[in-house]
């Protein structure tokens, strides 16, 4: 096989001279051997360091001999096919495979690597050796997340603020919408609206209007009357003021003692003293003593209970009732028809069902087993109704009636044909004899009944007096009221405090008459409730009470309280 | 007496934060909010107004810090109120929120700002550490001192392997041209250097030359080079395989110390990669944080 080995000198000034020549052998040998085909005089060559191998066709094989091996088309090869055109580099020598000439089975050119291209490929191959090489770009990172942090933190939100179709798209998808901007849970009552950021915020840049409150609020009265009392911080705040929403159910509703005592602590100086209430700040050392609702009746009859101080003495109930509560409680027990029982509250005084107050003590239920309202010891099984002077004499009426006609009624004032009892085969009563007998039936009554009412049962418990105008045949039994709610300007609740004993605060045991008001006061000084073990401030003191529980203003009154609207007319 | 970024002017902006902080501090604390502590109250503005303008002021500084002067201050006082305020601003915006947080862009912006921040504390680290350590490392050398050296080295290094062993040559020869410093910002953060590998392939090549063809027990290159050593009959021989030696092993030394300083160089500037993208992510939050509260009041 000949080859054609053309070397190419560069003499300077870009004038070059060419050497040529042949080479016999099936291999083209490079290496800094002496006897290697083609001698590189570089030290970067090994001595046998590569072998071009004809394959035929204009093709060859390029082998390294060495493990450094040799750069072929650029790129570090240990064994490639090459054709015409392919150039080979080792050392310093670049050895291109060219097509032939005539008589020629191959051909290579031979030449020294440009030292400029040599720099040039060691710069543009060179592992970067900074950050700044690798690619690594921080203003493009810096833009990249500037543009995402305002697409999905604002420009979304807004765009969907007015654009209905966006907004109700993103409603539910997590990161995208106006859930963006949701700064916080709502408190529960709210989670309905929790999805629709517009029921509440409306125009852009401008705080949250009451309309969109009073939208569900409607039945939302005023603190006080909005026009008598036009003060900025009741009849100006916005709802948002106090109530603040995103704060889960903690912040929506205010309890703190501040709401009101900012207000209430000098409310006659802030009024002008056009107010009856008094000056309250704090509940453990700055609050007035409770005013109590004592039963009262007018002349007419109707209930009008007072308001009184429980400071005032000396405090009677008048609840029209005469009731000692100590017999009642007494340890030994009580002597009643069905032998001997022992009492306790829980037998006469149930919670209502919605546990705030206690249900209105009924007779028949509480009372008459014991306290039974038959009238003749003659027929003890037989009662008289309660609460109705006339259906009981007429029901009186009706009974002696029977009895005179029946006979045998055992009394020796009685006449004799109502002693006598008649029997089947008796000739009947003469008209005189029943018109004696109806007489006799009608006085029984009469005197029953004024003995009932009078001086037997009724005055047991209810004080009765005469009055010939009154509707009940004359008999006035005095109104009685011995349950219902003692402090109306507060929300007591006993489901609240079942873990006290009624006696705790209810000294009943040791009350004597039903003029003893057994409702606990404020407590501490001056105490009207001295009895009883417990009084309010026994146990509640103001927010920051220490060892007691801190309680405020909310926790008994009410905010939206007065009788008028939330906002006064326009 | 020199004084660092942390001690600058007798720690002024220390001081300057420790008053910021034990204020912001005492004010949460005095502060009776209506409801819960949290943003929208009068004190949750006044510290959110705070954090906001100490942002815009941090992001600034990499406005002014590309100015050889200014009449603020030296860029030394900038960088060293940047890292004394920017530490405090943790603080500032926890209270401003009420340690409140959320999946909302309110914390994404936290988020972001504590990033910032926390890859600024690697900063202050990598400042205050790193020239030392790399003065140290390059010796009075440059590193493109050092590279020339290691070409120099390389050239040597060939002649000599030639007059040892044709093998020895070639595994010189190939770990030359395969040996390369740097590489992607992992290799560089790990300071990947390849010189073992070379050490490796001289040894491998040695044991082939010396006609062993299994692997030394032993391990050590350069136990087993000593070994081939006392078994070579020709003094010369010896001595240029003992230099031969000795030239690797400088190389050795040299491409570690380069990897080193390319690794403390990457190191010196790889968080500026997280914390300057990051703080125009913290920017882009803030304006949607701050003007989402307001639009939706």
């Amino acid at each position: 096989m000949k080859w054609f080995i053309r070397r190419v000198i560069k003499k300077g000034k870009g004038s070059l001279q060419f050497e040529e020549e042949i080479h016999f052998g099936e291999t083209l040998t490079i290496g800094r051997a002496a006897n290697q085909a083609i001698f590189i005089n570089d030290l970067r060559a090994a001595l046998e360091h590569a072998r071009v191998v004809a394959l035929g066709n204009g093709r060859f094989r390029v082998e390294s001999l060495v493990a450094a091996g040799v750069r072929i088309d650029g790129r570090f090869e240990h064994s490639a096919t090459a054709t015409a055109g392919s150039a080979i580099e080792v050392g310093n020598l670049r050895i291109t495979l060219v097509d032939p000439p005539a008589d020629f089975e191959a051909a290579v050119e031979v030449g020294l690597v440009d030292k400029a291209e040599v720099a040039a490929r060691e710069v543009s191959e060179a592992l970067p050796q900074s950050l700044a090489e690798t690619g690594l770009r921080k203003r493009r990172w810096s833009w990249a997340l500037l543009l995402l942090t305002l697409t999905f933190g604002l420009a979304i939100p807004v765009t969907a603020h007015f654009v209905p179709t966006l907004r109700s798209l993103t409603k539910d998808v997590p990161a995208i919408g106006m859930s963006t901007w949701d700064t916080g849970p709502l408190a529960s009552a709210h989670h309905t609206m929790a999805n629709d950021c517009q029921s509440c915020h409306g125009t852009p840049f401008s705080v949250i209007a009451d309309d969109k409150c009073i939208v569900c609020h409607t039945n939302t009265k005023a603190h006080a009357d909005p026009v008598r009392y036009a003060l900025p911080e009741i009849a100006a705040a916005r709802c948002a003021h106090c109530h603040r929403d995103h704060n889960g159910d903690t912040g929506l509703v205010r309890a703190d003692q501040e709401l009101c005592s900012d207000c209430h602590r000098n409310l006659t100086e802030r009024v002008n003293n056009d107010t009856q209430l008094a000056n309250v700040g704090d509940f453990g050392t700055d609050h007035p003593q409770f005013k109590v609702l004592l039963p009262a009746w007018d002349a007419q009859g109707k209930f009008t209970p007072e308001r009184v101080s429980m400071d005032q003495k000396p405090l009677t109930e008048r609840s029209g009732l005469k009731f000692p509560h100590s017999k009642h409680l007494n340890p030994e027990g009580l002597k009643t028809p069905d032998g001997v029982k022992k009492l306790d509250c829980a037998n006469c005084h149930a919670p209502e069902p919605g546990g705030a107050l206690l249900a209105p003590i009924d007779f028949e239920q509480h009372c008459q087993s014991c306290h039974r309202l038959d009238f003749d010891l003659r027929i003890p099984d037989r009662q008289v109704v309660h609460g109705d002077v006339a259906e009981v004499q007429f029901t009186l009426a009706e009974f002696y009636s029977k009895v005179a006609l029946e006979g045998g009624y055992d009394d020796v004032k009685a006449p004799v044909f109502v002693r006598e009892r008649r029997r089947p085969g008796q000739p009947a009563m003469t008209a005189q004899e029943q018109r004696d007998a109806l007489v006799w039936a009608r006085d029984k009554a009469t005197e029953m009944t004024d003995s009932l009412i009078n001086s037997r049962t009724c005055t047991v418990c209810h004080t009765v007096s005469k009055d010939p105008a009154a509707t009940q045949l004359g008999w006035v039994v005095a109104p009685v009221r011995v349950a219902g709610a003692w402090y109306e300007k507060a929300s007591f609740t006993h489901a609240k405090h079942a873990t006290m004993g009624c006696k705790d605060c209810h000294a009943a045991d040791l009350s004597l008459s039903s003029a003893d008001l057994l409702i606990p006061d404020i407590g501490a000084v001056g105490s009207n409730n001295a009895v009883a073990p417990y009084a309010c401030r026994d146990c509640h003191g103001g927010e920051n009470a220490k060892h007691k529980l801190g309680s405020t203003c909310i926790d008994c009154h009410g905010f939206h309280q007065a009788p008028m609207p939330l906002r006064a007319a326009k | 007496m020199h004084d660092s970024i942390l001690d600058y002017r007798g720690f002024r902006y220390l001081w300057v934060a420790l008053i910021l902080s034990i204020g912001s501090i005492v004010a949460y604390l005095w502060h009776d909010p209506i409801g819960v502590p949290n943003g929208g109250s009068w004190l949750g503005y006044t510290l959110g107004t705070i954090g906001a303008l100490l942002i815009l002021w941090l992001l600034w500084f990499g406005v002014r810090k590309r100015r050889y002067s200014g009449a603020t201050g030296s860029v030394r006082g900038w960088l060293s109120a940047h890292v004394y305020l920017g530490t405090t601003l943790i603080l500032i915006a926890f209270l401003h929120a009420g340690f409140q947080v959320g999946w909302n862009i309110h914390t994404l912006a936290l988020v972001l700002m504590l990033l910032v921040i926390f890859s600024g504390f690697f900063g202050v680290y990598a400042y205050l550490r790193y020239p030392a350590m790399m003065t140290r490392n390059r010796a009075d050398s440059t590193r493109d001192a050092m590279l020339a050296e290691i070409r120099e080295l390389d050239g040597q290094t060939l002649q000599l392997a030639d007059k040892v062993d044709k093998s020895i040559h070639d595994a010189i020869l190939s770990s030359i041209q395969h040996s390369q410093l740097g590489g992607g910002v992992w290799a560089q953060l790990t300071r990947r250097d390849d010189s073992a590998i070379a050490l490796a392939k001289l040894k491998e090549a040695v044991l082939k030359s010396n006609g062993e063809s299994k692997q030394s027990k032993s391990g050590q290159t350069m136990v087993m080079m000593v070994d081939f050593l006392a078994n070579q009959a020709n003094d010369t021989q010896s001595e240029n395989l003992r230099r031969l030696i000795d030239l690797v092993s400088r190389k050795r030394a040299l491409a570690t110390r380069v990897a080193r300083d390319i690794q403390l160089q990457a190191l010196m500037e790889i968080w500026l990669y997280i914390h300057i993208p990051l703080s125009l992510g913290l920017l882009g939050a803030l304006t949607a944080h701050v003007l989402s509260v307001f639009f939706y009041w």
